[in-house]
C-alpha cells in the first residue's frame, strides 16, 4: 500500500482551515491546506489605506457590476467598493431557494476565507448556551460543557490577541484579554446610568474585539484608520492569513494548495475511512486527488455541507444540511444626547460596545426563550449629514463640519433555534461553475426568534430611556434576512446519539473516524453570541483529541 | 515598533497607492455623457451650490457617476431636468445659467433650493445635483483635507476637545 500524499488535509483556510493548520503542524503533520480561492498577497491585496478620491466610484462601489455579479454578497456588512474582491461571484457560485423565502449566502474564496472580513467581536459562551437545549427539551443536548472548551478558549484568545474589559458574569465568562479599547464620553455616561439604573442585570461593556491593543506575537497594534475589511497592513486584527497561516508556514510542514475546489471526499467503504479529497484546479478543471490519513473540513458551514452531501458519506443520522442556524437582528433603537458638544471621537475605533444578554438569564420571559446581545455606540455626525440640509453656498458649507448633537444606538444580535426544517440539500441540477452541485437552502425565522426581534426594540429604548436620551427611536426595520448577520451554522451538529447527530463531542464524524469538521457546521445551538472565537477553540481541540488518536493508531 | 516608527511606516504605505492609482481615477470617464455645454452649468452650479467644487473637480465626478453608475432612467431624468437652469437664467437675465452675473445664478439656485427642499423629495434633478457636488466634495482630496478627514489621525481618542 502507497502511503498518503499527506498526515492531514484541510479544506479551507479561513478562520477555522487556518486554526487547524496551525494546531496540526505545530503537532507535527504533514498538513495539506486546501484553498478554493486565491492566494493573498498583504502588501498588494490590503488596501485599507486607499483614500476615497482614489476609489472610481468614492466608496459607493461599482453598483452596476455588483447588480450583476454579487447581488447577494453585496448584502454583508463589510461588503464595500474595496472589500467586495474578499466575496465570491454570484454568478459563478450560484444556489436556490423557495422564492418567497430568501436566504443570504455569504462566501469568500481566497486564502483567509471570511477571516479576512470578519466583524472581530469574540464572545465566550457558557453552560447557559452549552445546557440549553437540554434544559428546554429543544433538538439534541451538545455534548460538551463550558469545562470542556474553557481550555481551547484560553489558547486560542492568547495567540489571536483579544481587547477587551472583564465583567465577572458568569454567562459571559471573561477571557485573555489584552487592554480594552476606550468608551467614548457619552458612552460612558450611558454605561453609568445603566449601572445606576439596573445593577448588574444589564451591563453595558466595550466590546470584545479580535484588534490589538498593544504588540502581540509580532503583530503591531491597531492605529485606528477603520477599514478592517479591506486587509490590515499591520496584522493588527486576527485573520488566518496574519497570524494562524504564518504559524503553520514556520513549522516547514505546510504545503497550501489555492485555487483547489474540493468537490468530494473518496471514501474507502470497506474500511468506513476517508482516503483522500478529489479536487478541482479552479483554473483550468482538471481534476486530480489526494491523499490523507485524517481530513478536516474547515469550508464554513454550507460548503462543508456540500461536501458531505456531495460525497454521500457521514449521514447516516440524515441530518447533514438540517438545523441551519443564523443570528436574527435589525431591532433596536437610538436616541440623542444633549451636551458634551465640546467634545468629539478622532480616530475610527473598529469596535462598538457590547450590552451581553439579560434575558431568561435569571428570569423567564413570557413570550421567548434564550436572547440577545446588543452591539453599537454613540458619535456625532460627519458631513453626510449634509447630503440631504437645505440650504446652498457658505451656509451649506458650513454645515459640513457642523457636527450636530450626539446620537447613540443599539442593534440586537438574537440567538436562533435549531430546526430541521431549516435545511439545505443538493439542488437536482444546479451546479456551480465547475460544475459541483449547488445547494437549496430553506430557512425562516420561528415564531421564537420574531419574538426575540420585537423584544430588542422594547429593552434598546428602555437602556436608552434611562440613560437620558431623548428622541428615542426603535428600530423600524424588518428583521434581518436569514444568512444575513454571516453567521451561519449547524449544518453538521455534535451530539451524544449518532442516530441524531452528525458529530461527536470531538467534532468527529460518527460514521467516519478519521473524518472531522470544525466550522460553524459543528453547531448544536446557535446562541447570540458572535460564533468565531467557538469555532477556533473547537477547531484547536478537535486537532489536538485527532493527533492523539493518530498517535495511537486509533483512527 | 515604535509608535513613531509605526506611523512612519503607515505614510509610506499610504502613498503607494496613490502614485499607482491616483491619476487613473482622476482622469475623465472614456465616453463622458456631459456635453461641453452642460458641464459648464454643472461645474458653474456645483461651485455655486458649495464653494470649492471647481477646486475639487466636482464636474468630473458627476460625470463619472452619471456615465458609469446611474441607470438609464436617473441620467434621463438629470439631463432632463438641468435645462431648467437655463429657461430661469434667461428669464431672470436674459442669459443662460452659465453665462449669468453670479448675483442670479445664486438666486436661481436658491429658488430652486427651496423648492424642492420642501417638496422632500430626493429624486428630483436638483436634489441628485446637490447629493452628488456635497458628496463628490466631501470625498474629494480638496474637500478631506479642507474637512480635517485627512491625513487619518491614526489614533482613537473617544473625548477629544472639539
Amino acid at each position: 500500500m502507497t502511503p498518503p500524499d499527506f498526515d492531514a488535509i484541510v479544506v479551507g483556510s479561513g478562520m477555522t482551515g487556518g486554526w487547524a493548520a496551525k494546531e496540526l503542524t505545530e503537532l507535527g503533520l504533514r498538513t495539506l491546506v486546501l484553498e478554493a480561492g486565491r492566494p493573498i498577497v498583504p502588501e498588494q491585496d490590503y488596501v485599507e489605506h486607499r483614500p476615497l478620491w482614489e476609489m472610481p466610484f468614492r466608496g459607493l462601489g461599482d453598483r452596476r457590476a455588483v447588480a450583476v455579479r454579487q447581488p447577494v454578497q453585496s448584502h454583508s456588512a463589510s461588503f464595500d467598493e474595496l472589500s467586495h474582491v474578499f466575496w465570491t461571484d454570484d454568478a459563478d457560485n450560484p444556489y436556490s431557494t423557495p422564492p418567497d423565502r430568501p436566504f443570504f449566502w455569504f462566501r469568500a474564496r481566497q486564502v483567509g476565507g471570511k477571516s479576512i472580513i470578519w466583524g472581530r467581536q469574540v464572545y465566550r459562551w457558557s453552560d447557559l448556551d452549552f445546557e440549553a437545549n437540554l434544559r428546554e427539551g429543544i433538538a439534541v443536548d451538545w455534548p460538551i460543557r463550558y469545562a470542556d472548551i474553557a481550555p481551547w478558549y484560553d489558547h486560542v484568545e492568547r495567540f489571536i490577541g483579544v481587547s477587551g474589559q472583564a465583567e465577572g458574569l458568569a454567562h459571559l465568562p471573561d477571557g485573555q484579554f489584552l487592554p480594552p479599547m476606550a468608551l467614548n464620553c457619552v458612552e460612558q455616561h450611558v454605561q453609568q446610568q445603566i449601572a445606576d439604573r439596573f445593577g448588574r442585570a444589564r451591563v453595558l461593556t466595550i466590546g470584545r474585539v479580535a484588534n490589538l491593543t498593544v504588540q502581540h506575537h509580532g503583530r503591531a497594534p491597531c492605529h485606528y484608520c477603520g477599514p478592517c475589511q479591506r486587509g490590515c497592513i499591520t496584522r493588527s486584527y486576527f485573520s488566518s492569513v496574519n497570524a494562524t497561516l504564518p504559524a503553520a508556514q514556520a513549522t516547514g510542514r505546510l504545503t497550501l494548495r489555492p485555487f483547489s475546489i474540493v468537490r468530494s471526499l473518496v471514501y474507502d467503504a470497506a474500511n468506513t475511512r476517508v482516503t483522500g479529497v478529489r479536487v478541482i484546479d479552479a483554473n483550468t478543471k482538471t481534476e486530480r486527488e489526494y491523499s490523507a490519513r485524517v481530513i478536516f473540513l474547515c469550508a464554513s458551514a454550507l460548503e462543508s455541507a456540500r461536501i458531505l452531501l456531495n460525497s454521500g458519506v457521514a449521514n447516516s443520522s440524515g441530518q447533514v444540511g438540517r438545523n441551519i442556524m443564523d443570528h436574527i437582528k435589525w431591532g433596536g433603537a437610538s436616541g440623542v444626547f444633549d451636551g458634551w458638544t465640546d467634545r468629539r471621537t478622532i480616530g475610527e475605533r473598529p469596535n462598538g460596545i457590547y450590552v451581553p444578554r439579560f434575558r431568561n438569564v435569571t428570569s423567564r420571559h413570557p413570550d421567548f426563550i434564550r436572547g440577545y446581545g446588543f452591539q453599537g455606540g454613540a458619535g456625532r455626525a460627519g458631513w453626510q449629514a449634509a447630503l440631504h440640509a437645505p440650504g446652498i453656498g457658505p451656509a451649506l458649507k458650513a454645515r459640513l463640519t457642523d457636527l450636530g448633537p450626539w446620537s447613540m444606538s443599539f442593534g440586537g444580535f438574537g440567538e436562533m433555534l435549531p430546526r430541521e426544517e431549516n435545511r439545505a440539500t443538493l439542488h437536482p441540477t444546479l451546479v456551480d461553475r465547475w460544475g459541483i452541485p449547488s445547494l437549496h437552502i430553506e430557512c425562516k425565522w420561528s415564531e421564537n426568534e420574531l419574538a426575540i426581534h420585537r423584544d430588542m426594540n422594547v429593552t434598546a429604548a428602555e437602556l436608552l430611556e434611562a440613560a437620558g436620551a431623548k428622541h428615542i427611536e426603535p428600530s423600524t426595520s424588518g428583521p434581518s434576512t436569514p444568512g444575513g448577520t454571516n453567521h451561519e451554522m449547524g449544518t453538521a451538529r455534535m451530539g451524544r446519539d449518532p442516530k441524531t447527530s452528525v458529530l461527536n463531542g470531538w467534532n468527529q464524524s460518527w460514521d467516519v473516524p478519521n473524518l472531522f469538521v470544525t466550522d460553524g457546521a459543528a453547531m448544536t445551538s446557535s446562541g447570540c453570541q458572535n460564533p468565531s472565537l467557538t469555532y477556533m477553540a473547537l477547531t484547536a481541540r478537535a486537532c489536538h483529541y485527532a493527533v492523539e488518536q493518530l498517535k495511537r493508531r486509533e483512527l | 515598533m515604535e509608535r513613531r516608527e509605526l506611523i512612519r511606516w503607515l505614510a509610506a504605505t499610504a502613498g503607494l497607492p496613490s502614485l499607482a492609482f491616483g491619476r487613473e481615477v482622476h482622469r475623465r470617464p472614456l465616453r463622458p455623457t456631459l456635453s461641453a455645454h452642460v458641464e459648464r452649468t454643472v461645474t458653474v452650479a456645483a461651485e455655486r451650490i458649495l464653494p470649492g467644487a471647481t477646486e475639487a473637480n466636482v464636474g468630473v465626478f458627476i460625470d463619472k457617476m452619471l456615465t458609469d453608475w446611474h441607470t438609464p432612467e436617473e441620467r434621463a431624468r438629470f439631463l432632463g431636468g438641468l435645462p431648467e437652469l437655463d429657461v430661469r437664467g434667461r428669464a431672470r437675465a436674459g442669459r443662460d445659467f452659465a453665462d449669468c452675473p453670479e448675483a442670479d445664478q445664486v438666486a436661481v439656485l436658491s429658488t430652486l433650493d427651496e423648492e424642492v427642499s420642501a417638496a422632500g423629495t430626493n429624486d428630483h434633478w436638483f436634489a441628485r445635483l446637490k447629493y452628488l457636488t456635497v458628496y463628490g466634495y466631501c470625498t474629494s482630496e480638496v474637500g478631506m483635507r479642507a474637512l480635517g478627514l485627512w491625513p487619518q489621525a491614526w489614533r482613537y481618542d473617544g473625548c477629544a476637545p472639539v
